[in-house]
């Protein structure tokens, strides 16, 4: 990654950044699932992964978990 | 709108050193192409505007965070020239988002300036936002970051993943220019801001590589006959102001620089351009450069731009934007018709028998007895230097008003 660095340790998401975070599509709150390091958006049923600790907020990163609210071609 | 130019003199081919740093992120890249195999959310089919392949930026990015330095010339430059807009204005920020673009050098070069005690990284690039987690690590432990948290995450900035009215400013280096639906992103900025905070960005503007694009089209016309997009659609500098107030920001102010960074050869300045994750993104390119086409670049390049000494000159034009989410404490214009001094008052104060009335007023009086007082201290003022204090001109009163 940065020449002649080490691998990055072990980051764990930072539950702080939460209160400024939302859902990228609906702009709704989201909640921390630890157990499988997601930022769940209830409002779309869309989760967002977490990649070594980092929120991956993309659209095209979402996992539709609850196919009845999304709308998977939705605007922004 | 002010304007300079500065050359940055010769740029070496340093960024090249890559090579087994490329092959690897080849890798990486090929890897990565199963992206498409989430089951994520397509929202690019009901897009109005689709010019730019965000996707293909994403990956041009991974790839630059490889190639680049600790600091690249060009991208200092100009995030230094940002942060500086910062202390223009005594406010402090304490909640910032940083996007895209050059947001580690931003991250970097903060230090403290705008009293920013929390930023937050964000960008479209997961090799990016990582290797500005590490260097992060390293300027905290040695103690170059102040009292300032970093916060990082990986987003998009035309679905910006931030609450509304939780931010106090958002600034962003050179990011905005890949964006397909430029207003709509701003929007959502002004959104994300509490009222009366501060959206500070720069973009690069119509002018940028401006050489680069002419040798393209000559190149083009005379051996394929036709034209393809090298040099992405950049906005001009007559369109920024109108973007701002588009996203519903108050107070815009748009300033202009230009700075030209001199090569040894074109392929520097593709290395460059590469190393910063600039490359073409445009959806409507041509996918394969021919090979003569790109000599034959080159050496058009060289022939209408090159200098005396040898070097070709790229020119960089930054567009500086600011504006601020509206607020009731911010200046508006007064209501129609609630005027209390009419035009007529106003002459009657300004014209020469007034000035008998009150000799020698302090600079502290009112606007109607401080004209007069200007005028005897200065007679005769046709082309007398302005009066400056350092921030603000005032025209030689000579010639303010000469009503008869």
């Amino acid at each position: 990654m940065v020449k002649g660095g080490g691998l990055m340790k072990q980051v764990v998401f930072n539950k702080s950044l939460l209160q400024y975070l939302a859902c990228p599509l609906s702009k709704e709150p989201l909640r921390y699932c630890e157990k499988s390091q997601e930022l769940v958006s209830d409002a779309i049923g869309v989760a967002y992964p977490i990649i070594d600790g980092i929120p991956c907020l993309k659209p095209m990163r979402g996992r539709i978990i609850d196919s009845s609210k999304a709308e998977p071609s939705s605007a922004k | 709108m002010g304007s300079s130019r500065r050359s940055l003199g010769l740029l070496r081919n340093a960024v090249a050193r890559g090579g087994r740093a490329w092959c690897s992120s080849s890798r990486r890249l090929l890897a990565s192409v199963s992206d498409s195999e989430f089951s994520g959310l397509d929202v690019t089919g009901d897009r109005n505007v689709d010019i730019f392949d965000r996707a293909l930026k994403s990956k041009q990015r991974d790839r630059a965070a490889w190639l680049m330095r600790d600091s690249d010339p060009v991208l200092d430059t100009v995030t230094e020239n940002l942060i500086d807009r910062l202390q223009d204005c005594k406010r402090t920020f304490p909640k910032a988002l940083n996007l895209g673009g050059a947001f580690d050098a931003v991250r970097r070069l903060l230090q403290g300036r705008g009293g920013i005690q929390e930023l937050i990284s964000m960008d479209i690039s997961e090799d990016m936002i990582r290797r500005s987690m590490i260097k992060a690590a390293e300027d905290e432990t040695a103690g170059r970051m102040g009292s300032m948290q970093n916060f990082h995450l990986v987003g998009d900035e035309e679905y910006l993943p931030l609450q509304p009215n939780s931010l106090d400013l958002v600034i962003s280096s050179l990011g905005l220019h890949w964006v397909n639906d430029l207003p709509g992103a701003m929007s959502q900025c002004r959104t994300a801001l509490k009222p009366d905070g501060l959206f500070l960005a720069t973009m690069f503007g119509g002018e940028t590589l401006r050489e680069l694009r002419i040798s393209c089209t000559v190149a083009q016309m005379e051996l394929e006959g036709g034209v393809s997009p090298r040099v992405s659609p950049l906005a001009q500098v007559r369109d920024a102001g109108n973007l701002l107030t588009r996203a519903g920001f108050a107070l815009p102010t748009v300033d202009v620089d230009e700075i030209t960074v001199r090569y040894p050869s074109a392929t520097e300045l593709i290395e460059h351009l590469r190393s910063m994750g600039e490359t073409n993104a445009v959806r409507e390119r041509m996918l394969t450069v021919k090979r003569d086409t790109a000599l034959r670049t080159a050496a058009v390049y060289q022939e209408m731009f090159g200098e005396s000494d040898g070097t070709i000159p790229a020119t960089y034009q930054v567009i500086y934007m600011a504006g601020w989410s509206p607020d009731v404490s911010q200046q508006r214009p007064k209501r129609r018709g609630s005027a209390t001094v009419s035009f007529d008052d106003l002459h009657k104060a300004f014209t020469p028998e007034a000035s008998k009335k009150s000799p020698d007023d302090g600079p502290g009086g009112n606007l109607k007895q401080e004209v007069p007082t200007e005028d005897k201290e200065e007679p005769g003022t046709g082309d007398s230097k302005p009066e400056t204090d350092g921030t603000t001109t005032r025209l030689p009163s000579g010639t303010w008003y000469k009503i008869e």
